[in-house]
C-alpha cells in the first residue's frame, strides 16, 4: 500500500510539475506596465528581462526585449512589460553586464543604474512629459542579402498612411545570432518595408497581418514572408507501418498536421502503403505528420483520425473500420494481429444508464443480497431447531 | 424445509425486483419527482434547475446529465421503470422518437394561445406531422465571426464575392482570410440553401443532385481552394483562435474560448451571395424540451407545472445571460440584457434566414452520405453533378431500407 501511496505521489507530482510548468508567456490582453531605465555611458544596447513569482517569463529568450531610446529624455531608455512580470533584470552589451534581480510592484517604474548592484527604484516618475500610451506590439524578423547593412523597418497604417517609425528608413532592425535582424512595430500597422543601407535598398511594400512574421529579403529586394517560424526544429521523416484488413485493397495512407491541416500528400486518398516482405506495409511520411488515416480500395472504407506524436516512428494495426491500434514500438503480439492488437480507435458511448429503475448491476447486487439474506435466515432456523 | 427456503427465497427476490424496478409508489399528496435527461452545459442546466426548484417540495425536478441520450431514448424510452419523464435536447430527433411512439405532444399541456408566443421558426421546428412535440427554450445557429485585429469593421464582407476577394488578398504565409468546416454536411448547408438547394426536405426526400444544390457545390469549391484542405473541427477552430485566420462561421461554443484565447472578436450577418441575393443560411438548432408519452398521463399534474414554468421568460433571459444562447419566447427580447447581447442578436438575426434541421428520421441516413460528397467535391476534386447525382441514389436506397 506504501508502495501504491509512493506511486500515485510521484504521478500527482509529476503531474503538478506538468500542470504548473512556467509558461513562455503571459496571455494576450495582460495590463501591462512601463518602465524606464537610465544606464551606464558604456552599457550598450539595453534589454530587458522579466518574470513572475510563479516563473512565467515575459519574454521568450535571453536578453529578453529591447528597450526603446526615450526621444524626450535623452539616457534613459523604456520598455513595456506584463504587469505581473514583477521581477525585472535590466541587462545590456548582448546580456554581458546586467543588474542584480530586481522586485518591483505591478506599477510604472524607474531605474536608475550605476552599475550592476547599484540600482535606484523610483515609482514616481523621473522622467520629463506625459508618458506614452500601452499599444501591443508584434515581432517582424528580416534576414536580408549580405550586402544590406544597417537594417531598418518602415512600418504604416494603409490606406490611412500612418507611419508608425519617422523618419525614413524607420526603426533599426536588431541582428541576431541566428541570422535574423527582429524589430517591433504596433499592430495597428498593416504594410511593412525592409530597408538597408541607410533606406538606400529596400523590398516592396508588404502587405501583412499584425502578428510575428519572418520575411525572408532576395537580392533583388523581392520578398516572402511566413507567420510560421522557419527556425522551428524541422522533425525528420518516420516511418509508418501498418496492417489492414485483407479485404482493404491496394491499402493507402493519408496524413497531415492538425490543427494547421497541412497535408502531406496533394490529395487522397494519399500515398500507397508498400509491402516490405517483413508483414508490414510502409511508408514514410514528414516528421511534423501528427495525423493519420489508413484506407483501401481507393479511400471507399477507412480508419477515423489516428493523432500520432510527430517525429516517432509508428505501427498500426487495422482491424476494421472502427478500430484500429497504434504503437511507438513494434507490437509484440505482431504476428497475431490484427485481432490480437486491435483497439477502438474511438470511445464508445458510455452505455445507457437507466433513471427510472436501477441498473442491472444494481439489480444483481440486491439479488445477491438478498440470497445472503435468505441464507442466513435458513441457516438460523436450521440451528434454532437442531 | 427446503420449500420454506424457496419461498422465502422467492418472496424476497419478487420483493427485491419490485423494488428495484417498480416506478415510485404514486402517493397522490406526496412529492412527486420529474427526472429531465439533457446534454448541455452546466450553465444552462443550472438555470434550468434554479428556475425549477421553486417547485420544490410538491415537484422535485432532477436534470440528470446523459451521454448518447439519443440512443439511451431509441433502447428504454417506452419502458415506465427506465425512461426519464422528460428530455431537454435539439429538435432534429422528434421525427425518429414521434415514430417510436414515445413522445406525447407538448399541446396536451401548453395551450396553443401560448405557444404563439415562440418565434415562428421555433414552434416549425417542434413540429412533426402536425403535432408540436417540444416547448423550445433557445435556439443556435452558425455565425460569422472575425478577428477584428485583422479585419475592421468596414472590411466586414457584405457579400460573398466581397469575402472571396478579402480571401484572396489575404490568405497567405500561413495565414487564412476566412476557414469553415467546408466538407461537414451541418456547415457546408447554409451555401447549399443561399441557392434553393438542400439536403433534406420537410418531406423527406433528399436534394444531392437538385440543380441548385449541385450549383451551390460548384461556386462553393473556389472558397474551398483558398483554405486548409482538412477542414475539420479542430483545425479550423485552432487556426481562429490561435489568430492563424481572419474570419469564420462557428457556433457560439466558439465564442468563449476565442474571447479567453484574447481575440477581439466580431460578429456579423452572414454574407449574401451575390449570384442569389440571399445570405448564407445555415442550419438552425431549437433546443426544448420533450414529454415522454410513459410519463404523460403517470405524472401530467406535475409535467404541467414543470412546463409552466418554462414558459416563463425568465428561463429564456437566464440562459442567454448565462451562455449566450438565443431565447425561443420573442418577448425575452424586450429585456434590455437580451436585447444588447452582440451575440443572442447576432444568432437572433441570422436566425431569420437560418433553416431549422429537418426533423424527419430520413435526416439520420443524410449526414454521412452528405458528407462523402462534400469529400469527393472539396477534398478529391470530383466532379459536383456526377458525385452529387451518385449520393442522391445511395440516399434514396438507404432511406428505402429504413422504411
Amino acid at each position: 500500500m506504501s508502495r501504491f501511496k509512493r506511486w500515485t505521489a510521484a504521478l500527482l507530482a509529476l503531474l503538478f510539475l506538468f500542470v504548473m510548468a512556467p509558461a513562455a508567456a503571459f496571455a494576450e490582453g495582460e495590463d501591462h506596465i512601463l518602465i524606464y531605465a537610465q544606464v551606464p555611458e558604456d552599457w550598450q544596447a539595453p534589454h530587458i528581462w522579466a518574470w513572475a513569482d510563479d516563473g512565467t517569463n515575459a519574454f521568450a529568450a535571453w536578453p529578453g526585449e529591447a528597450m526603446e531610446a526615450d526621444p524626450d529624455n535623452p539616457g534613459w531608455y523604456r520598455c513595456w512589460v506584463p504587469a505581473a512580470a514583477t521581477n525585472i533584470i535590466i541587462n545590456a552589451s548582448e546580456g554581458t553586464v546586467q543588474t542584480t534581480d530586481q522586485k518591483i510592484e505591478a506599477k510604472n517604474t524607474w531605474f536608475t543604474i550605476a552599475g550592476p548592484e547599484e540600482v535606484t527604484v523610483s515609482y514616481d516618475q523621473q522622467t520629463q512629459g506625459e508618458l506614452p500610451e500601452y499599444v501591443a506590439t508584434f515581432k517582424i524578423h528580416a534576414q536580408v542579402p549580405e550586402s544590406w547593412q544597417d537594417v531598418g523597418l518602415w512600418a504604416w497604417l494603409d490606406p490611412d498612411g500612418t507611419n508608425a517609425f519617422d523618419p525614413w528608413p524607420g526603426k533599426a532592425m536588431a541582428a541576431g545570432e541566428d541570422g535574423w535582424y527582429t524589430a517591433s512595430a504596433p499592430v495597428w500597422v498593416n504594410r511593412i518595408i525592409v530597408n538597408g543601407n541607410g533606406g538606400e535598398v529596400q523590398t516592396e511594400d508588404l502587405s501583412i497581418d499584425p502578428a510575428e512574421i519572418w520575411v525572408t529579403v532576395a537580392e533583388d529586394g523581392s520578398a516572402e514572408f511566413t507567420y510560421n517560424d522557419p527556425n522551428a526544429p524541422v522533425a525528420e521523416d518516420i516511418t509508418v507501418r501498418v496492417k489492414a484488413p485483407a479485404d482493404w485493397a491496394g491499402p493507402c495512407l493519408w496524413a497531415w498536421s492538425a490543427p494547421d491541416g497541412t497535408n502531406a500528400f496533394t490529395a487522397w486518398p494519399g500515398e500507397p502503403l508498400e509491402d516490405t516482405g517483413d508483414g508490414w506495409l510502409t511508408l514514410t511520411v514528414p516528421g511534423w505528420v501528427n495525423s493519420l488515416i489508413v484506407n483501401g480500395s481507393e479511400g471507399s472504407v477507412q480508419t477515423g483520425d489516428l493523432s500520432v506524436e510527430p517525429g516517432k516512428d509508428v505501427w498500426i494495426v487495422v482491424t476494421d473500420a472502427e478500430n484500429a491500434a497504434v504503437s511507438y514500438e513494434e507490437p509484440a503480439d505482431a504476428a497475431s494481429a490484427p485481432d490480437s492488437a486491435a483497439a477502438p480507435a474511438a470511445e464508445p458511448e458510455a452505455p445507457a444508464e437507466e433513471t427510472g429503475g436501477m441498473a442491472a448491476g444494481g439489480i444483481v447486487a440486491i439479488v445477491v443480497v438478498v440470497i445472503l439474506v435468505a441464507g442466513g435466515v435458513f441457516l438460523a432456523m436450521k440451528k434454532k431447531k437442531s | 424445509m427446503k420449500r420454506l427456503f424457496a419461498a422465502l427465497l422467492s418472496l424476497c427476490l419478487a420483493a427485491a425486483l419490485l423494488t428495484a424496478c417498480g416506478a415510485p409508489a404514486a402517493d397522490p399528496d406526496g412529492p412527486v419527482t420529474i427526472t429531465i435527461w439533457h446534454d448541455k452545459e452546466d450553465e444552462v442546466a443550472a438555470v434550468l434547475q434554479e428556475e425549477l426548484d421553486q417547485l420544490a417540495p410538491e415537484i422535485q425536478v432532477k436534470l440528470e446529465r446523459k451521454d448518447g441520450l439519443t440512443d439511451s431514448l431509441k433502447m428504454v424510452g417506452n419502458d415506465p421503470n427506465a425512461a426519464p419523464d422528460m428530455y431537454f435536447f435539439a429538435h432534429d430527433k422528434i421525427g425518429v422518437f414521434a415514430e417510436m411512439g414515445i413522445l406525447a405532444p407538448i399541446t396536451d399541456f401548453v395551450d396553443e394561445e401560448t405557444l404563439t408566443g415562440y418565434l415562428p421558426m421555433t414552434i416549425e421546428a417542434a413540429t412533426y406531422k402536425g403535432e408540436i412535440y417540444q416547448l423550445p427554450l433557445y435556439f443556435e445557429t452558425l455565425l460569422y465571426m472575425y478577428n477584428r485585429l485583422y479585419m475592421s469593421d468596414d472590411e466586414v464582407p457584405a457579400t460573398t464575392e466581397e469575402l472571396y476577394a478579402y480571401m484572396e488578398q489575404t490568405t497567405q504565409g500561413g495565414h487564412y482570410g476566412f476557414v469553415e468546416q467546408h466538407s461537414t454536411a451541418y456547415y457546408a448547408a447554409g451555401w447549399l440553401h443561399a441557392f434553393g438547394g438542400y439536403i433534406l426536405n420537410s418531406e423527406g426526400q433528399p436534394g444531392l443532385d437538385d440543380p441548385n444544390t449541385v450549383r451551390a457545390l460548384e461556386y462553393h469549391k473556389k472558397f474551398v481552394s483558398l483554405m486548409p484542405t482538412e477542414g475539420e473541427y479542430a483545425t479550423v477552430n485552432t487556426l481562429f483562435r490561435e489568430g492563424k485566420a481572419h474570419s469564420t462561421i462557428g457556433g457560439p461554443w466558439l465564442v468563449p474560448t476565442a474571447r479567453e484565447a484574447g481575440i477581439d472578436l466580431g460578429i456579423a450577418p452572414m454574407p449574401v451571395v451575390d449570384e442569389t441575393g440571399n445570405p448564407i443560411a445555415p442550419y438552425s438548432g431549437v433546443q426544448g424540451i420533450h414529454v415522454l408519452k410513459v410519463a404523460a398521463e403517470r405524472k401530467h399534474d406535475a409535467i404541467l407545472k414543470v412546463l409552466d414554468v418554462l414558459t416563463g421568460d425568465s428561463v429564456g433571459t437566464a440562459i442567454a445571460a448565462a451562455s449566450g444562447c438565443a431565447p425561443a419566447r420573442e418577448s425575452c427580447y424586450e429585456d434590455p440584457a437580451v436585447a444588447e447581447d452582440e451575440m443572442v442578436m447576432a444568432m437572433y438575426e441570422t436566425a431569420q434566414n437560418a433553416v431549422p434541421m429537418p426533423n424527419v428520421p430520413e435526416m439520420d441516413v443524410m449526414w454521412t452520405v452528405s458528407e462523402n460528397l462534400l469529400v469527393e467535391v472539396n477534398m478529391q476534386g470530383a466532379d459536383p453533378q456526377t458525385s452529387a447525382a451518385a449520393a442522391q441514389q445511395q440516399a434514396l436506397s438507404l432511406i428505402e431500407q429504413m422504411q
